[in-house]
């Protein structure tokens, strides 16, 4: 399955509490991506937490695009990638 | 009866038969490898249910051809009633699904219906099962569906119907052999102990009973060993009924017992007490397939085919019709040539009568294997009926060889009227596998040698197949030159059929050449098609209408006639069709800016197994230019796949999609050169053809490249205005046709307001490059305060409702009903209960009360009705 990078912005910035609260919704958010055989593995949040770069692992552009409708989530850009390891260079 | 291991899915099916009780039918899927058990978990399920459920049961057997709706039938004869004369009378296929959703709704506690083994379905019985998998929620019924998954191969038609099958009404239950522990359990309580029992069994429980069964020192090595010693012990009268009643597959009716080696009621029952053998109803059956077809393939094969000559000599004196299927396959079995091709033909018309077509076409083959002694005009018919049959079942390559076949018979018989009609025949094969030079030269090969003969209706089809050619290639002229010779040869001779097909291209090429006489042929030809129920003439005529709406970017009467279109080809289960519109449904949205319903149903059409190339092609193009609009990853990859095919068909209706999307990619990545080369080659094949949108678009792409305006003044409106550097006029005409992204992109040629309206557009609609380039352009020309990305986008739909949809809804709030609102919205009330039921899905609701109540709980339908109406 591809994988992509998938770059969000947050005007007023991302607010998920490390928190039961904040749980819950990333429960939801992976039951949703489900739906469309994406998986979440993770996101890297800007300092200023107005911008995520988030990993993903998706069928397809168009499953990305659903899932982040169905979770209310916002998409800049969408960035098939692969993986580079420094680990295999050492 | 107790299962073992399978606590977890007699629980599962608990739970769904209170599901189904309460009003939500379901289809189960059951499945698991030949002997897991799928038959004892089902038997064990109903019995325990018999009392608060009606339980029928349908199975499918492993006939070389089997027999087209062969499960219905056993159910028919438990219901009794009008399914049963509907089948025996064989009565059209849409009234005999009917009588059988009918029947499941009818009887208000539920129903439970067993089809067993689908692996070896046939294809009127698959349709059924996906008519029933589509409508089974409205019932208060349980559809349970036993297959081996271990036989069902990425193209075993099965897959097919299962991945069609609406996801919410489907739970499958996958059977696993038992574990190691299981098996000492079985083994315990059978008081034995076998050594590696586990291992040499896979836990596969029919084989550990049988293994643990068999008296036989030491460890059976295969399920057939076990079966055999068995076997071998049993007196020689228990034998000859063993082996008479392997070499019939399911069952063996009492009747046929009696008619072949007499009715040994002793010898019977000691295969019965043995364990091999048992009774279902009035026949004897082995207790399982595998046991079956152990003891069959031990039989010598002299002796095999003298059982199927008692059986098919039993059958025959029978004269049943509902036989023909098993005649036809002991006869071949017997290796009996003038039985199989006394019958084959009556089973493969019968097969055909009930839409089973693949089931025909193997009849025909089967009947072909004996044709070498019949005269070769015989031969060349049966290969006819199997080309058909098999161009109606998607074997392209099967249905030209057996045509090719009968072409040459008739050419060297010298008889030319049967010769043309098999040309045209080949001609139009030539075509739809996709060799379009080919197809071409058949045809023009068949007008001339049916020219010479009294002209007839093989002449006035090769006319009009001709006239459909030059349609499809957008070669208007020449559509309806051969064309208009078909029809006035067609009412001549007072051929609808052709005369149909003729009106349907004349129509079309006339239409899409903007000359509005089209319509009427087309809509004449609708008529006529469905007065006499020609569903393919009328499903193309709903197709080529939308078709001709799409391209002249009329999108109110496009989505008329895809909505009335599809709603038909749906009814009828003819899912290419259906599929092909559906497409189109994805290029409207597209166009109109609605990207993720254009995403939805191009994404829709791709994940189906085996779709036509020209069904293919419009939903690659959409897809790929949509990824190109959204600047999202692996367009090339989508538009180079279309490209290929598209370039195969040398039409211009599927290369100018493809290539508007190619040469959009190429502008915004400023590669200028690319653009021109995409063009330059679409824009000459529009200009021959004198097509006003096409040769807009790729003018303009042309000039965009750095090429001079367009001078013909016959091109689409919108496209010369912005040529000419109204890009106000422009704009203005791409917002009554109802294309945001082209009007957005004539804004962005304006001033420094339009082109801020412009990316407000463009960062609407998510075109993430246009927007990009855009921006770039007004730094360059010292534009501040530019808005500086796409802003976050709120939620205003959460249930994902097609615009369509949230107008049904909307009408649904202010208490419509389905009649009134089809009156209001131009459409059927068969296309409005589709949408209901959409709607119903989607906010999870199980009555229209609540869907309003979620809608208005929401806000819903607040927003929308602020919202200004889409044009």
């Amino acid at each position: 399955m591809p994988r992509y990078i998938v770059e969000r912005s947050f005007t007023d910035g991302l607010k998920i509490e490390l928190n039961e609260e904040g749980a819950k919704l990333c429960r939801m958010i992976g039951l949703n991506n489900a739906e469309d055989n994406v998986t979440w593995i993770r996101s890297y949040v800007r300092d200023d937490r107005k911008k995520t770069y988030c990993i993903y692992d998706a069928p397809s552009p168009e499953s990305i695009r659903r899932t982040a409708r169905r979770n209310n989530l916002p998409v800049d850009c969408i960035t098939e990638v692969q993986v580079l390891d420094p680990y295999f260079y050492r | 009866m107790e299962l073992l291991e399978r606590e977890q899915f007699l629980g599962d099916l608990e739970a769904l038969l209170s599901d189904v009780t309460a009003g939500s039918g379901r289809v189960v899927l059951v499945s698991g490898e030949a002997g897991v058990g799928k038959t004892s978990l089902v038997e064990c399920f109903t019995e325990a249910h018999k009392k608060q459920a009606r339980v029928l049961w349908g199975s499918c057997d492993a006939l070389f051809t089997p027999r087209p709706l062969g499960p219905l039938y056993d159910i028919a004869h438990q219901t009794q009633g009008t399914l049963l004369s509907l089948l025996e009378e064989e009565a059209p296929r849409v009234s005999i699904f009917s009588a059988v959703l009918d029947e499941l709704e009818k009887v208000r506690p539920p129903t439970i219906a067993v089809t067993e083994d689908v692996h070896w379905a046939d294809e009127a019985t698959l349709d059924l099962l996906k008519f029933l998998g589509r409508r089974i929620n409205r019932t208060h019924s349980m559809l349970v569906v036993t297959y081996r998954d271990d036989e069902v191969g990425a193209d075993h038609p099965l897959r097919r119907v299962l991945g069609d099958l609406p996801h919410r009404s489907v739970a499958r239950l996958r059977l696993a052999p038992l574990s190691e522990a299981g098996v000492n359990t079985l083994a315990e309580s059978a008081g034995r102990r076998i050594e590696d029992l586990y291992a040499v069994t896979g836990g596969n429980p029919f084989f550990v009973t049988e293994a643990l069964a068999s008296k036989a020192p030491g460890v059976p090595v295969t399920v057939r060993d076990v079966v055999l010693s068995r076997a071998a012990r049993r007196s020689p009268a228990a034998r000859a009924v063993l082996e008479l009643v392997s070499v019939v597959p399911a069952r063996t009716e009492m009747w046929l017992l009696g008619d072949t080696i007499g009715r040994d009621t002793e010898a019977l029952e000691e295969a019965v007490s043995a364990g091999m053998l048992r009774y279902e109803g009035e026949s004897i059956a082995f207790r399982h397939e595998l046991a079956r077809r152990a003891v069959e393939d031990s039989v010598a094969v002299s002796r095999r085919q003298s059982l199927h000559k008692l059986v098919l000599k039993a059958l025959i004196n029978r004269r049943s019709e509902a036989l023909l299927a098993r005649i036809v396959h002991h006869a071949a079995q017997a290796d009996d040539g003038a039985a199989v091709l006394k019958h084959a033909p009556i089973a493969a018309r019968q097969a055909a009568a009930f839409n089973a077509h693949r089931e025909s076409a193997s009849h025909y083959q089967t009947a072909l294997r004996y044709a070498g002694e019949l005269a070769p005009e015989e031969r060349a018919r049966l290969l006819e009926c199997r080309s058909y049959e098999c161009y109606l079942t998607n074997q392209g390559d099967e249905a030209v060889q057996a045509r090719r076949e009968a072409l040459e018979i008739w050419r060297q018989a010298g008889d030319e009227a049967r010769q043309g009609d098999n040309l045209r025949w080949m001609s139009r094969l030539g075509w739809w596998v996709g060799r379009k030079a080919e197809a071409d030269s058949y045809a023009v090969e068949a007008v001339a040698v049916l020219e010479n003969l009294q002209p007839g209706p093989e002449l006035a089809m090769a006319y009009s197949n001709l006239a459909q050619l030059h349609m499809l290639a957008d070669e208007h002229q020449q559509a309806v030159h051969w064309g208009t010779r078909a029809i006035e040869l067609a009412e001549k001779l007072g051929a609808t059929e052709i005369l149909v097909h003729a009106l349907n291209n004349v129509g079309t090429a006339e239409l899409i050449s903007h000359d509005e006489k089209g319509r009427i042929k087309l809509e004449e030809s609708l008529r006529l098609a469905l007065a006499n129920s020609f569903q393919e003439h009328a499903g193309r005529a709903f197709t080529n209408l939308a078709s001709a709406a799409v391209r002249s970017r009329n999108y109110h009467l496009a989505m008329r006639y895809l909505d009335a279109g599809i709603a038909y080809t749906s009814e009828h289960d003819m899912d290419s069709l259906t599929l092909y519109m559906r497409a189109e449904q994805a290029r409207v949205h597209f166009e109109q800016g609605d990207w993720d319903s254009a995403s939805d149903h191009a994404e829709s059409v791709l994940k189906h197994y085996g779709v036509l190339a020209i069904t293919r092609i419009p939903a690659l193009a959409v897809l790929g230019h949509l990824r190109v609009r959204r600047g999202d990853p692996d367009a090339a990859r989508l538009l180079a796949e279309a490209h290929e095919l598209a370039m195969n068909t040398q039409e211009l209706q599927r290369i100018a999609p493809v290539a508007s999307a190619l040469a959009e990619s190429a502008w915004l990545k400023g590669d200028l050169e690319q653009l021109m080369g995409e063009a330059s080659f679409v824009l000459e094949m529009a200009r021959v053809r004198d097509d006003r949108w096409i040769q807009g678009e790729f003018a303009f792409w042309m000039w965009r490249a750095g090429g001079a305006p367009e001078t013909n003044e016959n091109i689409a409106a919108p496209y010369a205005l912005q040529m000419s550097g109204d890009w106000r006029a422009g704009a203005e005409a791409w917002r009554e046709i109802g294309c945001p992204y082209e009007e957005a992109m004539a804004l962005a040629d304006g001033d420094e307001s339009a082109q801020r309206a412009a990316l407000a557009v463009f960062e609407g609609l998510g075109a993430g490059p246009a927007a990009e380039r855009l921006r770039q352009t007004l730094r360059a020309t010292g534009v501040r305060g530019i808005p500086r990305g796409p802003r976050s986008s709120t939620k205003e739909n959460p249930a994902k409702l097609t615009n369509r949809q949230i107008e049904v809804l909307a009408l649904m709030v202010d208490g419509l009903g389905n009649a009134e609102i089809a009156d209001r919205l131009f459409i059927s009330a068969r296309t409005v209960d589709h949408h209901v039921s959409a709607i119903l899905a989607k906010l999870d609701a199980h009555t229209r009360a609540e869907a309003v109540s979620v809608a208005l709980q929401t806000g819903l339908i607040k927003q929308i009705r602020q919202s200004p109406t889409k044009k």
